[in-house]
């Protein structure tokens, strides 16, 4: 009689591994932490950027002073972008999310007329300090890039457990875990339209 | 008779439309296979630069564990250079898992462009800034005077010098011994072996081979959360204490039997994949990544 106890309570077992492998419950919570930090990453990699600007700035002014509207541009954007709280709750907030998104997109493109006007001064492009810096800069976008790319995989593949089936049942009645807003390819366009050249 | 000339049109365009689609989608350049590491894909290295070349990235990488390698594609085919060059880098896996220590230095030809990709680990010593510098003024110079091995040589020995005594190999495992997962796959054996022979044991009422069996299919079950061939590892391992203690402690002595029916698969599967992954020859990553740092450039 105990015996057949024993069994069935082994048996239990199982069926509970075997369950919670199957509901997703622990990809779910991996899922969720993975995007966490793929965010860190990409939240990093923006404020490595605006810590970059000043120095540009201040190189800029030393050629090309008068240039006064695009320099402006650039601080006002940084301020903008750098002024957004970026807290956990912001990923969830598909409305916050745009903001931070469009205040970053608004900051690339003040950046990109910025980098434009220096092809005007030949003494600026020569500058040695100019020079690094636009290399950091390159190199801080190019990361921003990888960053937000593993942010959209990480996402895309969060989203999909939280709509699928079975893991939606879990994602919606023991994780009340909704879809998270992602980077849209329209923040996208805003960032490659070619900057003004002026003559 | 117009109508059917229209639909005619159409359908030669969508057939057009078709192929070239088609066509511009097997254009997108693969990542070529890591067979050296120097893999000259256009040609322009003399062999005894590509093979001094080696040498020193092999000597650096036994001394430092830091995985240098260098690719020189004829042409990116339309690929965005800072795209592809991360796609090559994590494919390769250059650098250790964990130190992420992986450089590789690109180039491709008919663009003019070079790249200088770091992984994670480095970006603190090869910073993006020293990266440029290398291109500015080891790479470039040459390059623009026609001296294409002579640019690489020094583009190499620039990257060497900058990474130079970072991660000196004494924690992380020479290359090509590939041992990126069995850590934290050993740590789901153990724990699914743990769990395995507890409940095994503590079944005190079962049946001897019915314990033995829920044993190593909970042990399998725990451990296959790090892979298959790890949960029938676990399972084995549960079965085979398991059986040790069920005959230790029986006066009988029966049920040998099923003991070595059980034990044969596996035995033989863990024998078997267990070579799989030291084998497969050629050259290796030892599975770092990287986050895009490092700098481009043209000549």
């Amino acid at each position: 009689m105990s015996s057949r106890m024993s069994a069935f309570t082994t048996v239990a077992t199982t069926i509970l591994f075997v369950g919670l492998s199957g509901c997703g419950y622990n990809d779910l919570q991996g899922l969720d932490e993975d995007i966490k930090a793929a965010w860190s990453e990409v939240v990093n990699q923006y404020q490595r950027r605006a810590d970059l600007i000043p120095n540009l700035v201040a190189t800029v002014k030393g050629y090309a002073a008068h240039e006064k509207d695009t320099l402006e541009g650039v601080v006002q954007a940084r301020a903008q972008a750098t002024g957004i709280q970026v807290t956990p709750e912001t990923l969830k907030d598909p409305a916050a999310f745009e903001k931070f998104q469009q205040a970053q997109a608004g900051l690339s493109s003040a950046l990109g007329r910025l980098i434009a006007i220096a092809e005007n001064y030949p003494n600026l492009k020569a500058d040695q300090n100019f020079r690094d810096l636009q290399s950091q800069l390159e190199g801080t976008e190019n990361r921003i890039a990888v960053a937000r790319k593993r942010y959209i995989e990480k996402v895309a593949e969060y989203n999909k457990s939280v709509r699928f089936f079975p893991t939606n049942l879990t994602a919606k009645y023991i994780l009340h875990m909704e879809e998270k807003p992602n980077f849209t390819v329209a923040d996208e366009k805003a960032v490659a339209t070619p900057p003004e050249v002026k003559f | 008779m117009k109508f059917s000339q229209t639909s005619r049109g159409i359908g030669f365009f969508l057939v057009f439309v078709f192929a070239l689609t088609t066509a511009l989608a097997s254009w997108a350049l693969d990542v070529p296979p890591l067979t050296a590491r120097v893999v000259d894909l256009a040609h322009v290295l003399p062999a005894e630069i590509a093979a001094s070349l080696t040498r020193d990235l092999e000597a650096h990488e036994t001394k430092t564990s830091n995985q240098v390698a260098v690719l020189i594609l004829p042409s990116l085919e339309g690929e965005p250079l800072e795209e592809f060059s991360h796609r090559v880098a994590t494919t390769w896996k250059l650098g250790q898992k964990g130190t992420d220590n992986g450089v590789l230095l690109l180039i491709a030809l008919r663009e003019r462009k070079v790249r200088i990709e770091v992984g994670y680990g480095l970006e603190g010593t090869l910073t993006d800034l020293r990266a440029a510098h290398i291109i500015r003024q080891e790479i470039v110079p040459r390059f623009r005077s026609g001296d294409l091995p002579g640019g690489i040589a020094a583009g190499v020995q620039g990257i060497l010098g900058t990474i130079e005594g970072v991660h000196i190999g004494a924690e992380t495992p020479p290359v090509g011994v590939h041992r990126g997962d069995e850590p934290s796959g050993f740590e789901y054996v153990i724990i699914g072996v743990i769990v395995g022979f507890m409940a095994g044991l503590l079944l005190s009422h079962g049946l001897q081979s019915t314990r033995a069996l829920l044993g190593s299919v909970l042990a399998f079950l725990v451990a296959q959360f790090g892979s298959a061939l790890l949960g029938v590892i676990a399972a084995g391992v549960t079965a085979l204490l398991l059986w040790l203690i069920i005959q230790a402690n029986r006066s009988q002595g029966r049920g040998g039997g099923w003991g070595e029916g059980f034990m044969a698969g596996p035995g033989s599967g863990f024998g078997g994949s267990f070579g799989d992954s030291g084998g497969g020859g050629g050259l290796s990553g030892g599975g770092g990544d990287f986050g895009g740092g490092g700098a481009s450039g043209g000549w």
